[in-house]
């Protein structure tokens, strides 16, 4: 195997893999920039400089040639190598800063230089915590400036697009953002402008920064040059907790973390994973924060007299649940499931009904034909179609759900706005009576006469199976008015949590929402009832469901952890419009 | 050669009056070599043939490289299914450089031939060339004279009945030196920004939309004929050990008569000054002389005793041969104002790609602006110092270098010119 030495350690590699990449993937570090994994390598930002030598072999034999140590003679490159560009060949020497004073000089030197027109405004920046910029001048960089001329002054709060904010001071010209729109999102929307130490991106004249992916630029920003114009001066890094979880705007599930701070959702940023999304999303995933902290229905509420919903008690609410359901048959109640629930919230909604004697809860998959590219952005606009087929939820087109309200005297729809979505309107519902389980106002809410609040997935752990057949799951990310955060194992532990004081975690008792897991109500509503239904944790629901159907044997929470999500054995489905 | 340069008569540009008519240019001899070569391209003038007599003339690179131009060609792989490209040069830029301007004014088809030559010995069927946008006369005389090229089929389909396709697209550029370097020219001819490429890969692995491709200077090529007609040993008897043929040298300055002047390598600089240009005008002493472009290295008179306009006579003198643009100055030069100004140019030029470079070439300026109004400090000639060794060797092109070079030998050579233009210590020194 082909042996490369990294300051003074060998190490095996295979095919023709690129210096940086290599050391990165050993752990190690050198300092970069303007590298990145999934772009081109433009070896511009010139920090990741190391040393590097090949041994002196004979041409004839193909011997190495030794000294008179018995070392092998190593011919060094007369100038400093950018590791990103450099490609390892076998016995290559490399000293990287670790072991060399003229490469962490060189290191240094070439950070003195970004530095000198970089405003240094980390304290009003909000790329200040989380800057590449910041992490590796405290590692590397000098500790004063040279510099005592006037800097270069450049445009500052440019709207590069609805979404994107420039502050062209601040940018360090390593044109990954450029990169991005010319390889990743092909829209070519940015370029550079200017020369020399002037230049910055920038649209073309008159043109928008509308990229259906722009954000991504925010994400790959080695500094606050690109900042979302939506999240800027919001929240600190240090401030908030980071939670995994997935994109539920689409069926791609892309992996993401949600930002929360005070149990609110500030922003969404894409977590990489090569099989799903790489390191990218579409800006339509990090708007769904909102979701998750606005116009959520908390508390239940009831119609009393007329249109008019009022808030009720939870009491109330199941004992009028519970009532409703005594007083049909399970053949007059019209169930509805949801692709945009997951799969143990499907499951557990489902199962209680069956326990009734409902026949398989319907749902529809919601599909807009020419929505998605053929990136990240797909046709269905549901997160978990694939999870309602899996478990065998009686999948309808818009016309099969409309028939079942129409023969039903009782429709109960789990978390689908299907007025909204133009499945039936509210004129279909007269004379039923409508229970939504539901996270958001909506006009299906709107036109319920009993609303159940539930969790949403930034509430609770659960999962979803996306349009390749992959599942994967959420994590809680922020408390509703009956969970804890410090008791909640599954919840994340920011750097406050960590290291703050009481004083230092926001606890807004208003930005909880009162709402429950779909099948923590359903618990109550099966003791009141007397059925025997009891799930205690969506855990214990995937244990279930992972016993019940083939697909998912062998697949537990831990798993879907460690491989950030598994594929299933099944097969595609044409998309079906709604 | 030394002493007999009064007798050399110009090969490049000879004194015909409207030789760049093709007319003219073909009764005195020209695109001889080319029907030569196309005549006898199963025998003598195979296509490796050409190039290795080209190799064996040792053509040094006029855009300031000095490399082996037949080197360079027999560095393309051979043809495959991929578009070739033959790239020339025509980019002069840098202060002081102002030769192949001459070239296509007053020998333009000697240019093409040597251009048709050179694609043909590399299997090349497209060539382009890359001008200078400020040189917007000379590309029209130029496009006039590819034109009747066209027309006489030097250029085309079938060149004169011999089968072979090549054709020539002029084009230029919007003022920036960047698009000088080879592969920012590439860039530029692709229509993008001029940003030097990483090599490798080079141009002849990948050059022009990633296909093998060699870059040329214009006078380099323009040499190509000559060797063709008389042979590698004749051109090799021309000039200095190591450095032969003619040379257009580009003197401007403080002489009384600035111009081009075609004589042999290594020329004995003093010659140059004294003789070729006329003198240092009003009678002044010669104070220093920057001998080719900018970029490279000033000597001071002292250092010119004996020296040629060689690269290995130049090498020891602690200079380059560069382009052969020679800026004389004389004793009246203000040394601090002069490296300023280049300071200024390098700034303005940066393509702002690399961090060294970027940032470098502007903080050289700003600081020798602030010494030559007066306010520097002895501690920042030494920081210049030091920035010029951050920067050289640090970039993906020879800008960060160009930039920085001047700034260390101008310093290190009127050492004494900068600190006396530098605020005095506050504190008393014993």
């Amino acid at each position: 195997m082909p042996e490369v030495f990294i300051d003074g350690k060998r190490y095996e590699f295979e095919g023709k893999p690129k210096l940086l990449q290599f050391i990165l993937d050993q752990g190690l570090e050198v300092p970069f920039f303007c590298y990145h994994p999934s772009m081109s390598i433009p070896a511009n930002c010139r920090q990741c400089m190391v040393k590097v030598g090949t041994p002196i072999a004979d041409k004839d034999t193909g011997e190495y040639e030794l000294d008179e140590n018995g070392e092998r003679k190593i011919r060094w490159f007369p100038k400093f190598q950018t590791s990103c560009s450099t490609t390892v060949s076998d016995g290559m020497v490399v000293h990287t800063q670790e072991s060399s004073e003229e490469v962490a000089r060189a290191q240094k030197d070439t950070l003195e230089f970004i530095l000198i027109n970089h405003p240094l405004d980390c304290p009003i920046c909000d790329q200040a915590g989380e800057c590449p910029l910041q992490i590796q001048t405290y590692k590397y960089g000098p500790e004063g400036s040279r510099f005592e001329v006037k800097k270069v002054h450049k445009p500052k709060r440019v709207q590069l697009g609805e979404r994107v904010t420039l502050d062209a001071e601040r940018c360090i010209n390593c044109t990954r953002c450029v990169r991005f729109t010319e390889e990743i999102s092909e829209t070519n929307q940015l370029t550079i402008v200017s020369r020399g130490d002037k230049n910055y991106p920038m649209t073309a004249p008159g043109e928008e920064f509308d990229d259906p992916y722009s954000m991504n630029t925010v994400d790959i920003c080695p500094v606050g040059a690109l900042t979302s114009t939506d999240f800027r001066f919001k929240a600190r890094v240090w401030e908030m907790n980071q939670t995994p979880s997935i994109d539920i705007t689409n069926g791609k599930g892309c992996n993401v973390d949600l930002w929360t701070r005070d149990n609110l959702v500030l922003r969404i940023t894409p977590r990489q994973n090569e099989d799903v999304n790489d390191y990218w999303m579409p800006d339509e995933g990090r708007d769904a924060y909102q979701q998750f902290n606005e116009n959520r229905v908390s508390r239940p509420s009831i119609k009393l007299d007329g249109d008019n919903q009022s808030n009720t008690s939870w009491n109330n609410a199941i004992e009028t649940f519970a009532e409703v359901l005594e007083a049909h048959e399970a053949d007059n109640l019209a169930v509805i499931g949801s692709p945009h629930a997951s799969v143990e919230e499907n499951y557990a909604f489902n199962k209680f009904f069956n326990l009734l004697g409902a026949a398989n809860a319907k749902f529809t998959p919601h599909v807009i034909p020419g929505y998605g590219d053929d990136f990240l952005i797909t046709d269905d606009q549901a997160p978990n179609a694939n999870g309602c087929r899996l478990i065998n939820l009686d999948e309808s087109e818009a016309d099969g759900i409309k028939a079942a309200i129409q023969n039903a005297e009782v429709v109960i729809i789990l978390s689908d706005d299907l007025i909204g979505r133009d499945v039936f309107s509210a004129e279909d519902l007269d004379d039923k009576y409508i229970i939504s389980l539901a996270t958001n106002q909506t006009p299906t809410v709107e036109a319920s006469d009993l609303v159940i609040p539930i969790t949403c997935i930034a509430e609770h752990a659960a999962s979803y199976i996306n349009v390749d057949g992959r599942i994967q799951r959420s994590y809680p990310a922020k408390e509703t008015k009956y969970t804890n955060r410090r008791l909640n194992l599954e919840m994340s532990e920011g750097r406050l949590d960590r290291y703050g004081t009481n004083f230092d975690n926001w606890v807004s008792e208003e930005n909880k929402v009162d709402c429950l897991p779909v099948w923590e109500f359903l618990n109550h509503l099966g003791d009141r009832l007397g059925l025997a239904y009891q799930q205690d944790h969506s855990r214990t629901i995937f244990a279930e469901l992972s016993n019940q159907f083939p697909a998912l044997e062998e697949i537990t929470y831990e798993r879907m952890d460690e491989e950030q999500g598994v594929q299933l054995p099944i097969e595609q489905q044409e998309v079906t419009q709604a | 050669m030394a002493e007999d340069w009064r007798s050399y008569e110009p090969l490049l540009i000879p004194d015909i009056p409207n030789l760049h008519e093709i007319d003219v240019y073909e009764e005195n001899g020209g695109y001889q070599a080319l029907r030569n070569i196309l005549d006898n391209r199963e025998g003598k003038w195979t296509r490796n043939n050409v190039t290795n007599e080209v190799k064996a003339a040792n053509i040094r690179g006029r855009g300031g490289a000095g490399f082996n131009a037949g080197l360079k060609w027999s560095f393309m792989p051979d043809p495959d299914d991929r578009p070739r490209y033959l790239a020339c040069n025509g980019d002069e830029s840098e202060p002081g450089t102002f030769k192949d301007r001459n070239i296509f004014e007053f020998n333009p088809h000697l240019f093409i031939e040597g251009a048709l030559i050179a694609a043909y010995a590399m299997t090349i069927d497209t060539i382009y060339v890359y001008i200078r946008g400020e040189y917007i006369d000379w590309v029209n005389i130029f496009e006039e004279a590819v034109e009747e090229a066209y027309e006489k089929g030097y250029l085309g389909n079938d060149i004169l009945g011999s089968g072979i396709d090549i054709d020539l697209h002029t084009t230029y550029g919007a003022g920036a030196y960047i698009c000088g370097e080879e592969t920012g020219m590439l860039e530029s001819l692709e229509g993008k920004r001029g940003y030097p490429r990483i090599k490798p890969p080079f141009p002849a692995q990948k050059g022009l939309w990633g296909n093998p491709t060699t870059i040329n200077n214009i006078e380099t090529l323009a040499n190509v004929p000559l060797v063709i007609n008389n042979g590698a040993e004749w051109y090799q008897s021309i000039g200095a050990e190591g450095h032969n043929g003619p040379v257009l040298y580009g003197i401007s300055g403080h002489v009384n008569k600035p111009g081009v002047y075609e004589y042999p390598a290594g020329m004995p600089v003093m010659d140059l000054i004294n003789e070729v240009a006329g003198g240092i005008r009003g009678g002044k002493d010669l104070k220093a002389l920057i001998p080719g472009g900018t970029s490279t290295p000033v000597l001071r008179a002292d250092q010119l005793e004996g020296v040629s306009m060689d690269s290995n006579s130049l090498r020891e003198a602690g200079s380059m041969m560069g382009t052969a643009g020679m800026v004389v100055m004389d004793e009246d030069t203000d040394m601090v104002d002069l490296l300023w100004r280049i300071s200024h140019f390098f700034h303005h030029e940066s393509c702002g790609q690399c961090t060294p470079c970027r940032e470098g070439t502007g903080w050289l300026e700003k600081v020798l602006l602030k010494i030559k109004n007066g306010d520097g400090e002895i501690k920042d000639l030494d920081m210049l110092l030091d920035l010029t060794t951050q920067m050289e060797g640090r970039t993906i092109c020879a800008l960060a270098d160009a930039a920085a070079w001047p700034v260390r030998h101008t310093i290190n050579r009127f050492r004494d010119e900068f600190e006396a233009r530098c605020k005095k210590s506050v504190h008393a020194v014993a």
